[in-house]
C-alpha cells in the first residue's frame, strides 16, 4: 500500500501544525467569545477554574468530611484515569463520531501506546544504557528518554500502526471493519503477551531467546514522567492530575481543530454519504487514513500516560472490554460530541472505579450490621459490564444521539415515520446541497487567498499567517 | 499418512463440528438481516451453563444404561434448544427488531452491548470460575477397542458423539431452509426483506424465526461443548464467538454450506496450529486468518448464496 506513506506522513504535519496552532490561538478565540457570548464565556471559565482547583477542594474540603457525603468522590488515581480515558475518547470520538468508522480495537493503540512508553523509559533493554532523562542517574541501564518526547513517540507510532491497519481495511463496509478493527485489537496484546523467549534470525539480526515484550508479565519499573524534577507519578499524588489535564486539554484543543477544519468537514462528508462525498471531491482514502492514524494518536497519549503513570504495564491491562468501555463514553456522552465524550469518560470511569465499589462497600457494612454473608459479599462492581451493557443496549433504543448531542448526528439518528422521513430528508438534503454550495465557494475563495498567502509567506519566511483560510489549503495540500 | 498427522485432522474435524454449528447462527441471522450477531457465542454459552445445569439435575453420570443415558441425553439437547432459541428471539426482540430502520451500525452496537449483558448474567449466576462436568461418554478409542484395529490414531465416543448431534441438525436445517414454505420464506427476505413483505411474507416473523433456529444452533452446540470439552465459563462465548464468526466468514458468511465448510476448515487450522506451532499462537492466526479473508476476499471461500450482497 503504497498510498498509505504520504498519507501517513501527511498526518504527523497536521497534527503538529494543528497543535501548535491551536495553542497559539487560545487567547484570541477567548477574546472572541467574550465578545461574543460573555455570560456563558464566564460560565466555562468558572467551570474550568473550579476543575483546575478540584483537586485541592477535594483533599482539604471534601476528603475530611467523606463520610457525610452523600456519594463517593473520585480520589486521585481515578481522576488520573478518568483523564488518560477522556484522551482515548476524544480520540475514538475522530474515528467512529467524525468519520462514522465503528473501531472496536482501539485498545491495540492504546496498547502501543503504552509499551511505546515501556520500551523507551525503562530498564527493560538492560543490555544498552541510553539515558537522556536528566531525573535518571546517568549510566543506568536501558533507554531512558523524557516524557514530554516519549509521549509524542508513543502518539507518533500509534498513529502509525492506526494508518496501517487503515490502509487495508478502506474497502470494507462498517460492520466487516469493526470485525477487522476488533482483530486487530485481539492480535496486539497478543503479541506483547507471545514475545518472550524469542529465537529470530534473518541475516545479521540475530537473537537467541530474547525477551522482547516481558511476556505475561509485562514490563516494570517504567520511569515516572518527570518535568525539570518534578515527578508525575502514581505516588505524587494530584501531580498527575494536572499532567493528565494538560494532556486532555491539548488533545481537547487538536480535536477541536481538526472537527472544524477542512479534513474535519470531510470526515463528516463520508459520514453521512460516503459515495456522495467522493463524488464532490473528497478523497476518501486519505481522509479515512487520517481518520484512523490522527484518531490512534490520542490513544498513543494515553497510552504513554498510562505506563508512566503507573509505572507498569502488561498485556492483560489491554482487553476488548477496554475498547468497549471507549465505545460505552462515546455513546453515553454524545457521539462527535467532544463535550460529550469528555463527560461519558468521565462518567463512566467514575461509576466503575468509584461508585460501584462504593456500593459495594455499602452492601457490605449493611450485610455486616444485619449479620447477613450473602448481601455482604455482593459486590457490584465485578458486574460493571451488566450495567455498561444495558446502557449501550438502552442508549441504542431510547437516545441513540447520547446525552450531549452533536446537532448533526441527531438528525441523523432519529428517524420520523417513512413518508416523514422522506419528506424531511429531502428538506435536510436541500439544506445541506445550499450549505455544501456555500462553502465550496468560500472554499474556492480561500483557497485562491490562501495561496496568495503562502506566496508572500514564501517571500517573507517565519511570517505566519493564523487565518483560518491558509489552514484550510494546507490541510489540503 | 503419517498418524500424528491424522490424529490431527481427526481432532479437528470434531472441533468444527461444533465451531459449525454456533457458525451456522451467525451466518443465518447475517445472510437475513446483515447483522454480526456479537451475542450469539453468548448464547452458546449460556446453552452450555444451562446444559450443566440440567445434566446434574438429572443425574447423568457414566455408570448408567446406555439407553437410559442417551434418552437423557437426548432431553437435555431438546429442553436446552428450546431455551436458547426463545433467548435469542427474545433477544432479536428487545434488542434488534426496535433498531430494524436506524444507521446500519446501531444494531451492532446494540448486540455488542447485549454480549456484555449475557456474560455477566451467566458471571452473577455461576460464578467466576471454570465449571466442569465429568465424562458421561467413554473418552476411549473406538477403533482399538471396538474394531481391534493396531494403530495409534484415536476416534473417540466423544468424537462420534459429536458427530451424531452434529450431523442430523446439519441435515434437517438444510432440509427445513431448501424445501418447507417458511424456508423459501426465509431466503426470500434474505434477497430482498422490502419485497418479501410485499408478496405478502410475514417479514417480522421470518426473522424472528431465523433468529430460534439460530438459537435452537448455539443450544445445541453448549450441550455438545459439555459433553465433549467438559467444561464452561462465563467468558467462553467471545472466543468460541469470534472463532464461529471467523468460520462463517470464511466460508462465505451468509452461506450455510460455506459456515460448515468454513467451521471444518477453521478447526483444522486450530488443531494444526496447536499442535505443530504453539496454543498461545493460535488465537492471533484466527484472528490474522479473518482480517486477512474480510479484505482481500470478503465473499469467503464459497461466495455468498442465501444473500446476493457483497
Amino acid at each position: 500500500m503504497s498510498a498509505a506513506r504520504p498519507a501517513g506522513g501527511g498526518a504527523l504535519g497536521v497534527w503538529l501544525r494543528g497543535i501548535v496552532r491551536g495553542l497559539a490561538e487560545i487567547p484570541d478565540e477567548y477574546a472572541a467569545a467574550f465578545r461574543r457570548a460573555p455570560r456563558r464565556t464566564a460560565l466555562v471559565t468558572l467551570l474550568l477554574a473550579l476543575v483546575v482547583v478540584y483537586p485541592f477542594i477535594y483533599r482539604y474540603v471534601f476528603l475530611p468530611r467523606q463520610s457525610a457525603l452523600p456519594l463517593p468522590l473520585p480520589d486521585d488515581t481515578v481522576m488520573v484515569f478518568m483523564l488518560i480515558f477522556a484522551a482515548l475518547a476524544i480520540g475514538l470520538n475522530i474515528v467512529i463520531g467524525f468519520a462514522g468508522l465503528l473501531d472496536l480495537g482501539y485498545v491495540a493503540f492504546y496498547a502501543l501506546g503504552a509499551y511505546t512508553a515501556a520500551f523507551l523509559a525503562s530498564p527493560h533493554w538492560h543490555g544498552v544504557s541510553l539515558v537522556l532523562n536528566p531525573d535518571v542517574l546517568p549510566g543506568s541501564p536501558g533507554i531512558h528518554l523524557p516524557f514530554w518526547i516519549v509521549l509524542w513517540l508513543a502518539a507518533i507510532v500509534a498513529a502509525t500502526f492506526g494508518a496501517l491497519l487503515g490502509a487495508p481495511t478502506l474497502r470494507l463496509r462498517g460492520d466487516y471493519l469493526a470485525i477487522v478493527t476488533l482483530g486487530f485489537g485481539e492480535i496486539v496484546p497478543i503479541i506483547f503477551k507471545n514475545l518472550i523467549n524469542v529465537d529470530f534470525a534473518l541475516g545479521p539480526i540475530k537473537l537467541v531467546n530474547a525477551n522482547l515484550t516481558g511476556g505475561p508479565l509485562g514490563i516494570n519499573p517504567i520511569d515516572p514522567p518527570t518535568i525539570l524534577g518534578i515527578r508525575f507519578g502514581a505516588i505524587s499524588g494530584f501531580n498527575a492530575v494536572y499532567l493528565g489535564m494538560v494532556i486532555v486539554l491539548m488533545s481537547i484543543v487538536i480535536a477541536r481543530n481538526l472537527e472544524r477544519s477542512r479534513m474535519g468537514r470531510a470526515w463528516m462528508a463520508i459520514r453521512e454519504d460516503e459515495i456522495a462525498a467522493e463524488m464532490m471531491g473528497v478523497n476518501t482514502v486519505r481522509t479515512k487514513l487520517l481518520a484512523f492514524g490522527l484518531g490512534a494518536s490520542f490513544a498513543g497519549f494515553g497510552g504513554a500516560l498510562q505506563a508512566s503513570y503507573q509505572g507498569a504495564t502488561t498485556s492483560d491491562f489491554f482487553q476488548f472490554s477496554t475498547s468497549i468501555l471507549v465505545v460505552i463514553m462515546i455513546i453515553l456522552g454524545g457521539m462527535g460530541n467532544i463535550w460529550g465524550v469528555l463527560l461519558g469518560a468521565i462518567t463512566v470511569v467514575y461509576v466503575d472505579k468509584t461508585l460501584l465499589p462504593w456500593i459495594g462497600q455499602r452492601f457490605g457494612d449493611i450485610g455486616r450490621a444485619l449479620d447477613s454473608p450473602e448481601l455482604a459479599r455482593i459486590n457490584p462492581a465485578q458486574f460493571n459490564f451488566l450495567i455498561l451493557g444495558l446502557v449501550l443496549v438502552f442508549m441504542m433504543r431510547f437516545r441513540p444521539e447520547g446525552l450531549i448531542p452533536s446537532t448533526q448526528r441527531r438528525v441523523e439518528l432519529h428517524e420520523a415515520p417513512p413518508d416523514q422521513a422522506i419528506a424531511s430528508a429531502a428538506v435536510i438534503a436541500d439544506q445541506a446541497a445550499l450549505a455544501t454550495v456555500a462553502e465550496q465557494t468560500a472554499a474556492d475563495a480561500a483557497t485562491e487567498q490562501a495561496l496568495e498567502a503562502e506566496a508572500a509567506e514564501a517571500e517573507a519566511p517565519g511570517q505566519e499567517t493564523p487565518s483560518q483560510e491558509s489552514r484550510e489549503a494546507e490541510d489540503q495540500s | 499418512m503419517d498418524e500424528q498427522i491424522i490424529q490431527t485432522i481427526i481432532i479437528g474435524l470434531s472441533n468444527g463440528l461444533i465451531y459449525a454449528l454456533v457458525a451456522l447462527g451467525y451466518t443465518l441471522v447475517y445472510g437475513i438481516i446483515e447483522l454480526i450477531n456479537f451475542a450469539h457465542g453468548e448464547v452458546f454459552m449460556l446453552g452450555s451453563m444451562l446444559a450443566l445445569g440440567l445434566l446434574a439435575i438429572l443425574g447423568v453420570h457414566s455408570g448408567m444404561p446406555i439407553l437410559v443415558a442417551a434418552a437423557l441425553i437426548l432431553l437435555v439437547i431438546a429442553l436446552t434448544m428450546v431455551a436458547t432459541a426463545g433467548l435469542n428471539v427474545f433477544i432479536e426482540r428487545f434488542a434488534y427488531r426496535p433498531l430494524r430502520h436506524a444507521p446500519r451500525l446501531a444494531p451492532l452496537i446494540s448486540a455488542i452491548g447485549m454480549s456484555f449483558v449475557l456474560q455477566n448474567v451467566a458471571l452473577l449466576v455461576a460464578g467466576p470460575a471454570n465449571k466442569g462436568y465429568e465424562d458421561v461418554i467413554p473418552n476411549v478409542n473406538v477403533l482399538s477397542a471396538l474394531l481391534g484395529l493396531d494403530t495409534n490414531v484415536s476416534i473417540t465416543y466423544k468424537q462420534l458423539f459429536v458427530a451424531a448431534v452434529t450431523l442430523p441438525l446439519l441435515a434437517v436445517l438444510t432440509w427445513f431452509v431448501t424445501s418447507t414454505r417458511q424456508g423459501k420464506a426465509m431466503r426470500a427476505t434474505a434477497q430482498d426483506a422490502d419485497t418479501a413483505g410485499l408478496m405478502g411474507i410475514d417479514v417480522n416473523r421470518t426473522i424472528a424465526i431465523t433468529f430460534l433456529i439460530a438459537g435452537g444452533l448455539a443450544g445445541a452446540a453448549g450441550v455438545v461443548q459439555i459433553l465433549f470439552n467438559n467444561t464452561t465459563v462465563w467468558n467462553l462465548g467471545f472466543r468460541f464467538g469470534l472463532n464461529a464468526f471467523t468460520s462463517a466468514v470464511l466460508g462465505g458468511i451468509g452461506n450455510l454450506q460455506g459456515a460448515v465448510l468454513g467451521a471444518m476448515v477453521l478447526g483444522l487450522i486450530n488443531a494444526f496450529s496447536d499442535r505443530y506451532l504453539s496454543a498461545q499462537w493460535t488465537n492471533a492466526i484466527v484472528f490474522g486468518i479473518l482480517i486477512a479473508i474480510l479484505v482481500f476476499r470478503p465473499t469467503g471461500l464459497l461466495g455468498q448464496q442465501l444473500a446476493e450482497r457483497a
